[in-house]
């Protein structure tokens, strides 16, 4: 995946970068609005990531230019302002998704998987790991052909993991995920402890594998290695 | 008490001690001046009648002459010089009762040597009664005076404080927060004008430290978020390296801890300063049992978890004209604040009527005063995670729509009643 990032502050393009990179995905940075003009003008993106407030311009604009061109690029809007008007005018005039800073890294990278899936219109839309299968279209996920049901936080969830697969998530990063910042911390904690334990059950219920490593005192890991 | 019945009432009192006064002076004046022509008249009469005495060496009837009472004796025997005036009660025939007198007394020896005594009586009433209509009518133009120069003096005075009510309204109505300054319209009295300027300048003074203020904090969170994305950035890149051992897990699990508190913290005050520049001046329609039932189920794990009871009841439909994004955060603190204070197994109350929100929530009791429940970084000590932002976002939030926000607290039952404007 090709992904442009447009983000004057440097030190967190630097750490976006990296953590998308592992994904795999190829990551372009760009710091102003000058550059960013010339770079959607050029190349294709799968996604790019802006920040509405650039030295030079407002990523609004940017996001105009690019609608003007009928490009199907993915667009995030990343802003410090949490401000309503940003967000409407943003998701408005085309952008898929918008998240605030400080913003967990999982959530963009998962955030951008959930873009990229949905404008995948050739392939099949799915998440495939080893045995499991979901269809997020369906909210629907098998484990060797046999149906789990699994209720709305335990799906989100499973979702959340694939997305960053032997990454390393904070209980904060989940908890933030599931619920938005307004839950009591210590108590959201308790809430992933069980969600986790439940969605195990029902996976290897079914014969999966426990995919879901404890990493202690940190969070918690989804990987088969 | 008002400046303008003050100022009347002091007048009055003066001026009715001024008048007293001045009455007794002007009243014992007159007495001593009529005394004295009365002593004057009588005196001439008695140098009449011993001029009639010696002429004529017999008495006549002086009470035909002088018309009133006189009494002249002839004595034998030679008398010592002897006379004075004085004041005396007699019977009064023309009257029928005692009344004052003034009275002369001479006795004395004439040319022939033969003593005589003569008494003359002369009624004080009629003086009395003069002085008495003088006084009346001297009253009756004091006190009409009296009245003149207060009312004259009500509808000055009302007038020169016209300027200084008008600067007292302007002043009560002026709200620091708001763009336009302070504007007081004019007046031609010096002292009034020296006010105006003084209370312009200082209310442009205020103004000008607070709008600073206020910028600074917004700023100041507003810069704050980048370096808070940065630290979380890299701490998330932090932890997925290979070779970390638990008890590096440990710090910098900390460090996210403290770091998410912060940003917390941080998008608080954020908010409450941009609800204090009245940012989130976009509004519309809210549905309060709609936003009310959409929380409560955003915190159901939270309330089940804690065997929490919620009972809500809607007795009125009730709308408010809120920003969205305000009336969600509103709600959503007054409910997690409910939670959040609870004690395991206890309830929440829900009320809506026509015109105020009340929540009711069992908890610990209040350690802290409940007067400073509103204020910034108030919080319990049983709820560490909290950032004591809460009760003081509900609070702006209310202040910006009218509404009053009231605490009350009975045996570990804490209400809060939001009464809409």
């Amino acid at each position: 995946m090709k992904i442009l990032l447009i983000e004057d502050e440097k030190e967190l393009s630097i750490s976006i970068s990296e953590y998308l990179q592992k994904e795999n995905h190829l990551c372009e940075a760009v710091f102003n609005f000058e550059h960013a003009i010339e770079k959607i003008n050029l190349y294709q993106y799968d996604c790019i990531i802006v920040d509405i407030n650039l030295p030079d311009g407002s990523g609004l604009n940017l996001i105009r230019a690019l609608k003007e061109n009928k490009s199907e690029t993915g667009i995030i809007i990343i802003s410090a302002r949490n401000s309503l008007d940003d967000k409407i005018s943003g998701l408005e005039i085309g952008a898929d998704d918008y998240l605030t800073k400080p913003f967990h890294l999982p959530e963009l990278n998962a955030r951008i998987k959930s873009i990229i899936r949905r404008r995948n219109f050739g392939g099949v839309n799915e998440i495939i790991f080893n045995d499991l299968r979901i269809l997020p279209e369906q909210m629907e996920v098998t484990i060797n052909g046999q149906v789990i049901i699994l209720t709305k936080k335990e799906y989100d969830l499973l979702v959340f993991f694939l997305s960053n697969r032997d990454r390393i998530l904070s209980r904060e990063a989940i908890a933030e995920h599931l619920w938005g910042d307004e839950m009591d911390t210590a108590d959201s904690f308790d809430f992933i402890y069980t969600h986790i334990k439940n969605l195990r059950k029902k996976i290897m219920e079914k014969g999966g594998e426990d995919y879901i490593k404890t990493v202690y005192g940190m969070g918690y890991k989804f990987t088969d290695q | 008490m008002k400046l303008l019945t003050r100022t009347s009432l002091s007048y009055i009192l003066i001026s009715v001690v001024v008048f007293i006064i001045s009455g007794l002076v002007f009243f014992n004046l007159l007495h001593t001046i009529f005394k004295r022509q009365l002593d004057a008249t009588l005196t001439e009469e008695k140098m009449l009648v011993e001029q009639t005495i010696n002429y004529s060496d017999s008495v006549p009837d002086f009470r035909l002459v002088f018309g009133h009472m006189i009494d002249v004796t002839i004595l034998n025997a030679p008398q010592q010089k002897k006379s004075y005036i004085k004041d005396t009660l007699m019977y009064d025939s023309d009257l029928g009762s005692f009344a004052s007198f003034r009275h002369l007394f001479t006795e004395n020896t004439s040319i022939k040597q033969k003593g005589y005594t003569i008494n003359i009586y002369k009624p004080l009433r009629d003086s009395e009664n003069l002085i008495a209509d003088i006084v009346i009518s001297l009253a009756l133009v004091f006190i009409s005076l009296l009245l003149l120069l207060v009312i004259v003096n009500y509808f000055i005075t009302r007038r020169i404080w016209i300027p200084f009510y008008r600067i007292l309204h302007n002043l009560s109505i002026y709200e620091i927060n708001q763009a336009k300054p302070l504007e007081l319209a004019g007046s031609e009295i010096y002292e009034f004008k020296l006010l105006m300027t003084a209370l312009e300048k200082m209310s442009k003074k205020i103004q000008f430290d607070y709008m600073n203020l206020k910028e600074f904090n917004e700023n100041a969170a507003h810069e704050l978020q980048t370096p808070l994305a940065i630290i979380k950035s890299k701490l998330e890149l932090l932890i997925q390296k290979e070779n970390l051992d638990e008890n590096q897990l440990q710090l910098i699990s900390g460090i996210f801890e403290a770091t998410t508190r912060m940003s917390k913290l941080n998008q608080g005050l954020l908010l409450i300063s941009k609800i204090e520049n009245n940012q989130f001046n976009q509004t519309e329609n809210i549905n309060l049992a709609q936003i009310l039932d959409k929380t409560i189920e955003h915190f159901e794990e939270m309330i089940d978890h804690r065997g929490i009871t919620v009972s809500k009841v809607y007795q009125n439909h009730v709308t408010l004209m809120m920003n969205p994004i305000l009336a969600e955060i509103f709600i959503t603190n007054l409910v997690s604040n409910a939670i959040r204070h609870n004690i395991l197994n206890g309830r929440i109350d829900l009320i809506v009527k026509h015109d105020s929100l009340t929540i009711t929530n069992t908890g610990q009791l209040l350690k802290t005063d409940p007067g400073e429940l509103f204020q910034r970084f108030r919080k319990s000590e049983s709820s560490n995670d909290s950032v004591g932002l809460g009760l003081s976002i509900v609070q702006k939030i209310a202040g910006l729509y009218q509404m009053k926000v009231v605490y009350q607290h009975h045996e570990g039952l804490h209400t809060l009643i939001i009464s809409f404007g």
